[in-house]
């Protein structure tokens, strides 16, 4: 595709390969872009305000958790998620299995794991909780006690 | 007394499920040490100089006498025989092993203890006054509505990788026992014009290297919206927190830099999205619950005609240490852990038994723990004041040390932990032994110290009467001096008073800065009153000539 300069790919949910653009070469050419049926990488320090109002033109955001102590994906997912009611995929790239379960109920509706994850038991990470004390993005089939 | 349900219990033993196989990775090489750093940290473990520091909460520093003997029992098990009472009244084991802090936590999930998030950050365990619920003229409660909020960050999704710690109190007495103001969040329950319930909310104190008094955000959220409100507050924190920077993580640099009108702005601006959410609105069925789990469990008794027995040394230590109930036949009787030699805070495994002992027989088997690192019996029937005295003399638990002082503050300092600058210890019993005379003591009256072995502030000395901040200076150990620091009326941070002293002369110093007080004192002035009335010149004369 001539369009995008230095294109990556993601496989989604449904198992399409779909092209990925930055956040900068989002904001300059997402008139040129929205046909294109791109995705989106958000980095942590992206403000996410800024597309709040091109949520429909984006076929998949893919949220980058590879800092372990950075949190701030966590609030990005909820802001698409919930407050804003975006109904594409969210992804959750270069992701931590010990934050799963933080990332999903922020709002992430897929993920894929760092490399360094591969092989892993996942059963040696966390089993869940039998309750959580708050309501979040994604309160799914979750025993809430607050 | 507010007991954990059994699904609250189950829930702590996943957690520490969940935890052990995470310390199992990392013990085979798995889990890498950064990583594994900010999952130890949010369960209250720490590396230290010479082995690991697990700290335990002890939620709005409220303890059962089982949950004491647990501790006590964990200290013999576990650690070499003591405990360390914060003063975020949580309570610190100072040589743990590795291996065994899965154990260690599986046995206190028993009494329904837990390490969570008593470190990290993240927000951790939620700060209420230790006489909550005792004294009159309060305006309520605060221990329900800490509880609640305390639930819901549990494991918040969204808040739990923030830029830096986030440590909440609430205050709902007249008096601030809390220092809300000196913590990232602080609320006060207030009661507006209509009467209706709220929260006035302040954002951004904090001590450290740079020690900041936390302005007011909002000065009435009504206490159903009071979720909703927090979460507005981290998530701002939580996108525009310093996390460049290591020294600038918590939110009070970010406060400063923006400015707290814009601050709250922001807040605000976020807030209206969500506060008519019902999914986020206080639980009020709860909540009404949770106030009859802390109901008090003692009714008025009419003790007419009863006579205390007169006893010198008694009467000394009950002048300190016995303050009024609300509830009329009761008293609240304070015991300072205090002795020559021994850390400020620390208490043996055999010390916490016979407080467990004590508690069961005159306090209703509840005991409390306190900013000042002092325990509280919050209810003792006044006609068994003395009964309990000579026990706890019996006990060598006498100390009338409370409410002068003597009883003073102190962070670990250079002897446990790897951070600091100084030995803060062995000062205050140096300063403990030039003021060794009771009679001198009760005419100076109540005075706070506070030593802190670093910048990190773990002692709170800014908002002492005298604070003293341990530094390097050329490879020596020398002292910064604050006074009139303060939180109970008003906020105040401490003054600097001039370049910081020797380790050997510290001691002239403090005592220095304590004749000045008597000298100028008018009647029943304390000493943050008479430092505003003859301002820091006195003081400063007298220490350096
Ligand atoms: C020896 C183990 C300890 C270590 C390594 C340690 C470490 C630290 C650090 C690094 C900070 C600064 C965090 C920041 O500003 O972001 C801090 C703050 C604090 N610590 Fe400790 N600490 C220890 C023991 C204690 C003890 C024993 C107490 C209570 C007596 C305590 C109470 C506090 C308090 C109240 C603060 C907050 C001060 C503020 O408001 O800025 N810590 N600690
Ligand atoms: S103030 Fe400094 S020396 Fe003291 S415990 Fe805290 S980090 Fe350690």
């Amino acid at each position: 595709m001539v369009e995008i300069e230095n294109p990556t790919t993601l496989i989604n949910k449904d198992y399409e390969s779909i092209e990925l653009v930055t956040f900068a070469e989002w904001i300059e050419g997402f008139e040129r872009l929205a046909n294109l049926g791109v995705g989106l990488i958000l980095e942590p320090g992206d403000d996410v305000y800024l597309i709040q109002n091109q949520l429909d033109l984006i076929d998949l955001i893919a949220l980058d958790f590879s800092n372990f102590d950075d949190g701030r994906g966590y609030t990005q997912a909820y802001l698409l998620s919930k407050r804003w009611k975006y109904v594409g995929e969210i992804i959750g790239i270069n992701a931590h299995l010990d934050q799963l379960q933080f990332m999903i109920r922020s709002g992430v509706t897929s993920y894929q794991l760092l490399e360094s994850y591969k092989g892993s038991n996942e059963e040696d990470y966390s089993n869940g909780f039998s309750l959580c004390y708050q309501a979040a993005a994604n309160n799914n089939g979750l025993n809430l006690q607050y | 007394m507010y007991k954990y349900s059994e699904k609250d219990t189950q829930f702590l033993v996943e957690r520490v499920d969940q935890f052990e196989k995470q310390l199992n990775r990392y013990l085979s090489g798995e889990l890498d040490e950064d990583k594994f750093r900010s999952l130890r940290l949010r369960n209250g473990l720490y590396m230290e100089l010479h082995a690991h520091m697990l700290r335990v909460a002890i939620p709005y520093g409220i303890l059962s006498s089982n949950q004491l003997r647990a501790l006590a029992d964990v200290a013999d098990k576990y650690d070499r025989g003591f405990g360390h009472f914060t003063t975020r009244q949580n309570i610190q084991f100072n040589w743990i092993q590795l291996p065994e802090i899965a154990n260690l936590l599986r046995d206190l999930t028993d009494v329904g203890l837990h390490a969570i998030q008593t470190s990290g950050k993240a927000t951790r365990n939620i700060t209420a006054d230790p006489l909550s619920g005792l004294t009159e003229g309060e305006i309520e409660d605060a221990r329900p509505y800490c509880e609640l909020i305390r639930r819901w960050f549990n494991l918040h999704p969204e808040f739990s990788w923030l830029p830096g710690k986030f440590k909440i109190a609430i205050n709902g007495a007249k008096l601030d026992e809390t220092a809300l103001r000196i913590h990232d969040l602080g609320l006060r329950l207030v009661k507006n014009k209509k009467g209706e319930l709220g929260f006035s909310v302040y954002v951004g104190g904090g001590l450290g290297a740079a020690a900041m008094i936390g302005p007011e955000t909002a000065s009435f959220v009504p206490i159903e919206d009071i979720l909703s409100y927090l979460e507005s507050a981290m998530r701002i924190y939580n996108l525009k927190g310093r996390r460049d920077h290591q020294k600038k993580l918590r939110i009070k640099f970010l406060v400063r830099e923006l400015g707290a009108a814009e601050f709250s702005r922001l807040v605000d601006e976020d807030w209206q999205q969500t506060k008519n959410d019902p999914e986020l609105k206080l639980n009020l069925k709860e909540l009404q619950s949770l106030k009859e789990d802390f109901e008090l469990p003692i009714d008025p008794i009419n003790l007419k005609g009863f006579r205390d027995e007169v006893d010198f040394n008694y009467s000394i230590w009950k002048k300190n240490n016995v303050r009024s109930h609300k509830v009329s036949g009761y008293s609240i009787v304070t015991i300072s852990l205090t002795k020559l030699g021994s850390a400020p805070g620390d208490a043996t495994s055999e010390q916490m038994r016979i407080l467990a002992k004590l508690g069961d027989q005159y306090s209703s088997s509840e005991i409390r723990t306190t900013k000042r690192q002092t325990i509280v019996f919050p209810f003792v029937r006044k006609d068994e004041v003395f009964d309990l005295w000579k026990s706890l003399e019996e006990n060598d638990l006498d100390s009338p040390h409370q409410g002068t002082l003597a009883q003073i503050v102190a962070c670990p300092g250079r002897d446990y932990c790897d951070l600091a600058k100084a030995v803060s210890i062995p000062i205050a019993t140096r300063v403990q032994e030039r003021f060794n005379e009771m009679n001198k003591l009760l005419d100076i009256g109540d005075l706070n110290i506070n030593i802190s072995g670093c910048e990190n502030s773990c002692a709170h000395h800014h908002i002492a009467d005298i604070g003293l901040l341990g530094m390097q200076k050329n490879g020596e150990e020398y002292y910064q001096i604050t006074l009139a620091g303060e939180t109970l009326h008003e906020t105040n941070i401490g003054k600097k008073l001039g370049p910081s002293v020797s380790s050997e002369t510290v001691v002239d110093a403090v005592e220095n800065i304590v004749n000045v007080f008597i000298d100028n004192r008018k009647s029943e002035e304390k000493f943050t009153d008479v430092f505003k009335r003859i301002g820091i010149e006195p003081f400063k004369e007298k220490v350096y000539g």
